[in-house]
């Protein structure tokens, strides 16, 4: 009997699912050569990132199956996701380019502990007590200020002149609902009080400081002269910079009585019930290598070396004399869910 | 129809549409749904309603006016503007947002507005030039010997409005849902908050599945608001099933306006079409450092040579998703208008589109990441999953529409004949309505080639060419962003461009 061609389109039709999904079985490799290979979820730049994984891959042989966010998500897809897979977790290492989430991920009992020998002279600040995620290539909170619009003006030096009558509405900041800004006044909650946090953030409200959707926001309209200054991260900074625009760095804050520049580091941990823990310690063993964090220090984002090793490396930053704001990464991802509703009713309006 | 095609159809739909839907509702307790209408929340959604209803009168000013020139009269270049105008329904909005921005001082909600107004002015012009074509001659010859060109306009308005107003609310439903554009223009100027935001915002660090889900709740509830009318008005008016003796309009004259509306018509084209184009290449060929023909061959040449296995990725799997989903659509479609009671199926259908699509891309996660389906989550299929669970949705509106407009006495006397289900829906059902099943493959095609916010959070999705160009457009403007841009755009329009150049029938992709 001959089939109908309908049946045969349906029949075309189950075929060609069945061979993408033969396809994405063989593309997958959780089975017999899973030992050669590690899932990857990667909240740091992909240009950044992509280099260094394929470095690695060529070192070791090992498959890396690097999953990146897009910049818009702020890596609330991978972390969403991983919360999602908890049940059968396929993500292996998760590399965070800040750390506010990785500590929520790991008080949620997330993450498993693994002391990396390669972090053995990172500073104790940066590492978790338990190891469940070490810390790595900082960025740091500062103030992007165009120099042109400086000309007649003091230029701002502690966080405080935001609200100056001065600069009404022509500084900004990005709004504290995600990102590094979030992490940034989680943190001044515990610096500087709930109290003086709360003043602080009414005060730029009242001052109409400019509050953009991101720090590259801010930093793009500082360079082209649309806002005298405002609080970025140093790789923003840094790219307006070597890009040639009339921009300077100021760290805040850093006299003797004041609370110093906010460090935000990249952070790499191991999922709890990982499905190849061994190639991911080797990869935790890699990211977290004085080499690696080297070349991030030189790249095009100048991420900020926490191996003692490198303190004294050549950098643009002049890394001594930069004040660090004392703060206990712990409390900071442990509050930040709290803050964010607090910051909702303030900024998403 | 046979019964088992149908089940199996309607499981299907079930499986990959409803069920990550679903899945996802059964999170939410009933203390999730406190703090639902607050002063706060309300307010931002008030300022997305006032977004839609803004965008929604730039579409209509625009798009009515274009598709009943371009259906209906003797405006010079018709057929060629009559495609060029449905471009920038398939163009990423972002992508117009960014051209436009580069241009234009354009910042804050009216640039907005506008940017979603022209993104969606195809559809109001489109529904517009259905009901336009659809007006019995005899009518028009009457009201133009009674009165001139004034009494026939007069005459047709009431007829034309069911579908401008079915235009404008698919048109208000993309808008109001639309978050890269508001996105994208507060972080070039000063940033203004939508209720997407909102959602957006509890995703991230609400560790609460379900008040996460419930935060969406509004949205979708205004979304099925402005869709629902929407399916009842298109069968309305100059939309009705066409009767037996219908004559066909002949264009009307303009006589002194014909090139008034010409000019009307270019200048929409020029806009909405042209100008972003040009601006991509103009980029791509070295922007505003100096373009060259060089520099531009270049950039195209190296973006395909880089991002060869990216396109080729999308493009297949878009493809594979829109092949499988006709077939599937065809027959739920049939099953909607044939079966009785089967029209109380179509708001069911609309829920895929209907709800944000981070909510989708996360039930999807739940519904597939288990240790059954792990080969099928970790692998290529579950972006064709995803795909046809977003998407199967328009196929099934469009079909349903054009089965709707065939005379079930036909299929009757087949099937006295002793043709048997499948035979009828091949011989009987499936030619007539070939111009909606190509359109309905091409608009699971485009939408897929799109999708971003479900997809990203499926591992194959990293391995799509809308995820490269996204992350490279937030992180440079250079020559290679602007050419991807523009071989991204080439690949949306091809299917569609190919038909009209090859094809005697025109594309149905409305409901």
């Amino acid at each position: 009997m001959q089939t109908p061609p309908l049946a045969r389109v349906l029949l075309a039709c189950s075929t060609i699912f069945l061979v993408a999904t033969a396809t994405s079985c063989g593309n997958d490799s959780s089975g017999a050569a899973g030992k050669h290979e590690v899932v990857l979820y990667c909240a740091l730049d992909q240009v950044h990132a992509e280099p260094l994984i394929r470095e690695f891959e060529e070192r070791t042989g090992i498959d890396v199956r690097a999953e990146y966010d897009i910049e818009a998500h702020k890596t609330v897809g991978l972390v969403r996701r991983i919360r999602e897979e908890q049940g059968r977790p396929r993500c292996d290492v998760f590399w965070n380019n800040e750390i506010a989430h990785t500590v929520s991920l790991a008080n949620d009992g997330l993450l498993m502990p693994y002391d990396s020998p390669s972090a053995a002279d990172i500073p104790e600040a940066f590492r978790d007590p338990e190891r469940r995620w070490t810390g790595l290539a900082a960025r740091a909170r500062v103030f992007i200020v165009n120099t042109e619009l400086m000309q007649g003006h003091e230029r701002p030096s502690s966080m405080w002149d935001l609200l100056r009558e001065e600069w009404k509405g022509n500084c900004g900041m990005a709004r504290p609902l995600t990102g590094t800004t979030l992490t940034h006044v989680t943190a001044l909650y515990s610096v500087i009080g709930e109290e003086q946090t709360l003043e602080y953030l009414r005060g730029i409200k009242d001052n109409e400081v400019n509050l953009t959707s991101g720090n590259a926001t801010l930093m793009r309209q500082v360079r082209e002269g649309q806002t005298a200054w405002g609080w970025t991260d140093t790789d923003d900074y840094w790219v307006a910079k070597s890009d040639g625009y009339p921009v300077d760095v100021v760290f805040p804050d850093a006299d003797e009585d004041g609370i110093g520049t906010l460090f935000i580091p990249n952070t790499v941990s191991i999922l709890a019930n990982a499905p190849h823990p061994d190639t991911a310690k080797q990869l935790v063993d890699y990211i977290l290598s004085a080499e690696v964090e080297e070349r991030l220090a030189k790249s095009r984002s100048a991420q900020i070396p926490l191996h003692e090793s490198l303190r004294t490396m050549e950098h643009p930053f002049d890394l001594e004399s930069i004040k660090p704001m004392e703060v206990d990464y712990q409390v900071i991802g442990a509050e930040i869910t709290a803050r964010f509703a607090e910051l909702k009713e303030l900024f998403l309006d | 129809m046979n019964r088992a095609l149908r089940i199996t159809a309607g499981l299907a739909f079930a499986l990959l549409c409803l069920a990550p839907i679903l899945i996802m509702l059964t999170r939410v307790g009933v203390s999730d749904l406190e703090n639902l209408g607050s002063e706060r929340t309300l307010g931002l959604l008030g300022r997305t309603l006032r977004l839609g209803l803004h965008s929604t009168l730039i579409a209509v000013l625009i798009g009515a006016p274009f598709g009943f020139l371009l259906a209906r009269t003797d405006v010079p270049g018709a057929s060629l503007m009559r495609p060029l105008g449905i471009v920038p329904l398939v163009l990423p909005p972002l992508f117009l947002a960014i051209t436009w921005t580069a241009v234009f001082e354009l910042r804050g909600p009216w640039a907005t507005a506008l940017v979603l107004g022209v993104n969606t002015f195809p559809l109001v012009a489109l529904f517009t030039a259905k009901a336009a074509a659809r007006i019995d001659a005899r009518r028009e010859e009457a009201a133009l010997l009674v009165g001139g060109l004034g009494t026939a306009l007069r005459m047709e308005l009431p007829l034309l409005l069911p579908g401008i107003l079915t235009g404008a609310a698919l048109a208000f439903a993309f808008a109001v849902n639309d978050w890269s554009v508001p996105d994208y223009i507060s972080s070039v100027g000063p940033k203004f908050n939508v209720y997407a935001d909102e959602i957006f915002a509890n995703w991230q660090l609400e560790a609460n599945t379900g008040k996460a889900v419930v935060t969406a709740l509004p949205l979708v509830l205004v979304t099925l608001a402005a869709l629902l009318p929407a399916l009842s008005l298109r069968r309305r008016g100059a939309l009705a099933t066409l009767d037996g003796d219908f004559r066909r309009p002949a264009p009307l004259r303009l006589g002194v306006w014909r090139w008034p509306a010409f000019a009307f018509c270019a200048a929409v084209v020029l806009f909405a079409v042209c100008g972003p184009i040009a601006r991509l290449a103009f980029e791509a060929g070295g922007g505003t450092r100096g373009f060259t023909t060089t520099a531009f061959r270049e950039a195209m040449a190296t973006t395909l040579e880089f991002e060869r296995e990216f396109l080729a990725n999308s493009l297949i799997w878009s493809a594979v998703a829109a092949t499988i989903a006709v077939p599937l659509a065809l027959v739920i479609a049939h099953a909607i208008e044939r079966l009785r009671g089967g029209r109380w199926l179509e708001p069911i259908v609309l829920l895929p589109i209907a709800v944000p699509a981070i909510l989708f891309g996360i039930g999807t996660i739940n519904l597939w990441n288990h240790d059954a389906t792990a080969e099928i989550y970790d692998g290529n299929a579950m972006i064709l999953l995803l795909y046809l669970g977003r998407f199967l949705a328009f196929p099934i509106l469009v079909l349903s529409g054009a089965v709707a407009a065939l005379d079930p006495r036909l299929e009757e006397a087949a099937e006295l004949a002793g043709a048997g289900p499948l035979r009828r829906l091949r011989a009987i059902v499936a030619p007539p309505l070939r111009p909606s099943l190509v359109g309905g493959w091409v608009l699971v095609f485009v939408f897929a080639m799109r999708e971003l916010d479900a997809a990203v959070l499926v591992p194959a999705a990293n391995h799509t060419v809308i995820f490269k160009a996204y992350n490279r457009i937030h992180f440079a403007r250079d020559d290679s962003v602007a050419a991807l841009c523009l071989l991204i755009l080439f690949f949306l329009v091809l299917p569609g461009l190919l038909w009209s150049l090859f094809a005697r029938e025109k594309l149905e992709v409305l409901p």
